[in-house]
């Protein structure tokens, strides 16, 4: 293990001890600022950390560990297309303002690029990423709908009647596509890790819940059918994880093998967590015990970035070829 | 030496191999008509591994071959597997259980007498399991009586790998029923040509003869064939067990990955390449073989940094077990009823394409070497400390 993933993990578990510790999402969006998150991807010379994915694994990992609130993963992820574009009038300022905390926004929907954008009222630009350009648009003047969502960790909103003439043209055609491929991957590779990282802190959870209970006199986590289903999801999880660390670190850029390991994350943590609402008997089914802000963000994480449909399929197309 | 000089020397060791396996690989494995054939091949590429020193890469430096570093062993695996060469079964036992146990606990006159035939071909089975003792195997009944010089066994056991081929014999007995199941545990060095001794090949599930059964009927056994001491055999079968798991499941691991060809081309035969359906299966499978080598390469990334931990080699062996299941039952829904059709069997591959054939082989991997029940136990318990079902249960109160 590097000892920058050690140490940001380490920092992290001090901000962010459990899933309680980031409820505030003003505060936590502010802590994030201060770790230097949002440059951690950023070269040296653009005033970033300049970390890798390996790196940025760690990151994501502590995020859906912690269940942090708001749009770090889009933020992230424009960030790294402001830093990666070619230079334009105030480019740096922006880049400067973003990786201090001042939100650009994103959409986390690949069909879409004024929809499911999280923390959009914040923010006061969209980057819009359509094939062949790729632009900043100012979100001055324009609609915004939050669509609620069972989700409440993190605010998408819908976005319409923006200026498109202010529009800032970040790049076009090639290189524009290369761009947001790379902004995609981001967004898989953050939602994996989100998914993970919540999966394993759920299923620590359940465990230590079966622990405690008792029927029959004696600790319901004796029951072989319930350790059997625990061994299976930490069989699953331990899985999944050696393929986001191998991927991570492959510094890959084949958005298909990131969108198929982003799909099978989502389908670990999504089989956890509906196993946990099971595991906490009435318990689990209710808003007392945090199991129901686990699933519902597992459910959200597996539709956003592009849905295991899309990806395994596009998987099979490549495994194919 | 530097990490550079380091993957220097392996990328040297993959060339090197690479070159010798174009030329000595064997290319018709697949065509052995019957097991005995099948095992002939093997006997021939066990022979011109030795000869080449890729046969015992984790035996020390003394021996021709050895004293490699996992991370050679895992290339040495990795081209093996790439290589399409057959896999090394009828010496398996032989390299690394018998080796194991002899290392650990032999005395130095039991390793100078069979180290050294392991590389002349002499093979070796297993006896441990039998009919009432497999998940539990310190419930062995095969009882041994001293007298004089000699051990007296009698008993049965099962379940033993190509036990019909075998010379000798890693051999589980019980000595006492004092005290502890575990304490009353002896361990023999048997040959199977001893009198009394005879064996029954177990016609699997497929038709293919890789276990039998082993009959005990008053063997003797020389008391100079005790591995350690009387009773202390559960200690020396730990050295047989833990012998080895990561680089035979990272081997395995990456054949199936490899095999994935197998599936593709069915999906073409069967004109289904835009289904979305089938791709999405197809996709998902493959992506779950990535994540299980990529889980293998981590293992043994794990123990080369001594960072291994109890429960992750079972978490290695339940996942690649189960990803085998779904990789031949995938296979066999998309050949439908041709998947029906009895064809010969390929012996020795789990990923032979002879679609049922490998979802009914794949069963030795969910139920033999720890059944996947027993993986999961070992999870819950060791690794996540979920609390050890209560002791002492009793037959007559089940009734």
């Amino acid at each position: 293990m590097s000892t920058m993933r050690q140490e940001l993990e380490a920092s992290a578990r001090k901000v962010f001890p459990d899933w309680q510790s980031a409820a505030d999402g003003d505060q936590a969006w502010a802590t994030m600022a201060e770790l230097g998150w949002f440059m951690a991807g950023v070269p040296e010379d653009q005033g970033g950390l300049g970390l890798g994915q390996a790196d940025l694994a760690a990151i994501w990992w502590e995020l859906g560990r912690a269940l942090v609130p708001g749009a770090a993963v889009a933020q992230i992820a424009a960030i790294e297309a402001l830093a990666s574009c070619p230079a334009f009038d105030g480019r740096d300022a922006l880049l400067e303002a973003a990786m201090a905390g001042d939100p650009v926004a994103l959409s986390l929907d690949p069909q879409a690029t004024h929809s499911a954008v999280p923390s959009a009222d914040q923010a006061r630009h969209l980057l819009v990423c359509a094939p062949g350009k790729l632009t900043l648009v100012p979100l001055e003047g324009a609609a915004l709908t939050h669509a609620e969502t069972w989700d409440t960790s993190r605010r998408l909103f819908d976005v319409a009647g923006t200026n498109e003439a202010q529009a800032i043209i970040l790049a076009t055609g090639a290189e524009a596509d290369r761009i947001a491929a790379r902004v995609r991957g981001l967004i898989c590779m953050g939602l994996a890790g989100d998914a993970l990282g919540g999966a394993a802190a759920l299923l620590d959870m359940c465990i230590a819940y079966l622990g405690t209970r008792r029927q029959f006199d004696r600790p319901v986590a004796m029951f072989q059918a319930l350790k059997h289903r625990v061994a299976d999801l930490k069989c699953a999880l331990d899985t999944a994880e050696a393929f986001y660390r191998e991927v991570a670190a492959s510094e890959t850029r084949d958005l298909a093998r990131i969108g198929a390991m982003k799909a099978h994350c989502c389908e670990v943590y999504k089989a956890v967590a509906e196993e946990a609402v099971q595991f906490h008997g009435g318990n689990g089914l209710t808003q007392e015990y945090p199991v129901h802000l686990f699933l519902k963000r597992a459910f959200l994480n597996r539709a956003l970035g592009g849905s295991t449909d899309f990806w395994t399929e596009q998987a099979g197309r490549a495994a194919l070829a | 030496m530097t990490s550079r000089g380091m993957e220097h020397a392996l990328d040297r060791l993959r060339a090197d191999l690479r070159e010798w396996l174009a030329v000595n690989a064997p290319q018709d494995w697949r065509d052995a008509a019957t097991h005995e054939a099948f095992v002939a091949g093997q006997r021939d590429w066990f022979a011109k591994l030795v000869g080449a020193g890729y046969a015992i890469p984790h035996w020390p430096r003394e021996w021709p071959g050895g004293g490699r570093s996992l991370a050679e062993q895992k290339v040495i695996y990795e081209e093996l597997a790439k290589a399409d060469s057959p896999r090394l079964l009828l010496s398996f036992v032989s390299t690394y259980h018998a080796y194991a146990t002899l290392m650990e606990c032999g005395s130095p006159e039991q390793k100078a007498r069979y180290l050294p035939a392991i590389l002349e071909g002499e093979t070796w089975c297993q006896g441990f399991s039998e009919p009432g003792a497999g998940s539990d195997l310190a419930a062995i009944k095969t009882k041994a009586e001293r007298r004089g010089d000699v051990y007296v066994v009698n008993g049965q056991k099962v379940w033993s790998t190509m036990a019909q081929y075998a010379d000798m014999c890693l051999l589980l007995v019980r000595t006492s029923n004092e005290g502890a199941k575990q304490a009353g545990m002896t361990y023999l060095l048997m040959d199977m040509k001893s009198p009394g001794v005879s064996v029954r090949p177990i016609r699997q599930i497929q038709g293919d003869e890789e276990f039998a059964e082993i009959f005990l009927d008053d063997v003797e056994i020389p008391v100079s064939q005790l591995v350690g001491s009387e009773g202390g055999g559960w200690e020396v079968a730990q050295a047989t067990l833990a012998s080895e798991r990561g680089l035979t499941l990272m081997e395995l691991s990456y054949r199936m990955r490899g095999a994935l060809a197998r599936i593709a081309e069915e999906i073409r035969q069967a004109g289904l390449v835009a289904d979305a359906g089938i791709l999405r299966d197809f996709g998902r499978l493959s992506t779950r073989i990535d994540a299980v080598c990529a889980l293998a390469d981590r293992f043994l990334e794990k123990r080369m940094a001594g960072d291994e931990q109890v429960g992750d080699a079972s978490i290695v062996k339940l996942a690649y077990s189960r990803a085998l299941r779904d990789y031949a039952d995938l296979g066999t829904r998309i050949a439908g009823l041709a998947a029906q059709y009895r064809r010969p069997i390929t012996f020795g591959d789990l990923n032979s394409g002879n679609w049922l054939a490998d979802f009914m082989n794949s069963y030795a991997w969910t139920i033999a070497g720890g059944s996947d029940e027993i993986q999961r136990n070992i999870i819950a318990e060791r690794m996540l400390g979920m609390p050890r079902e209560p002791k002492g249960w009793k037959l007559e109160q089940g009734a």
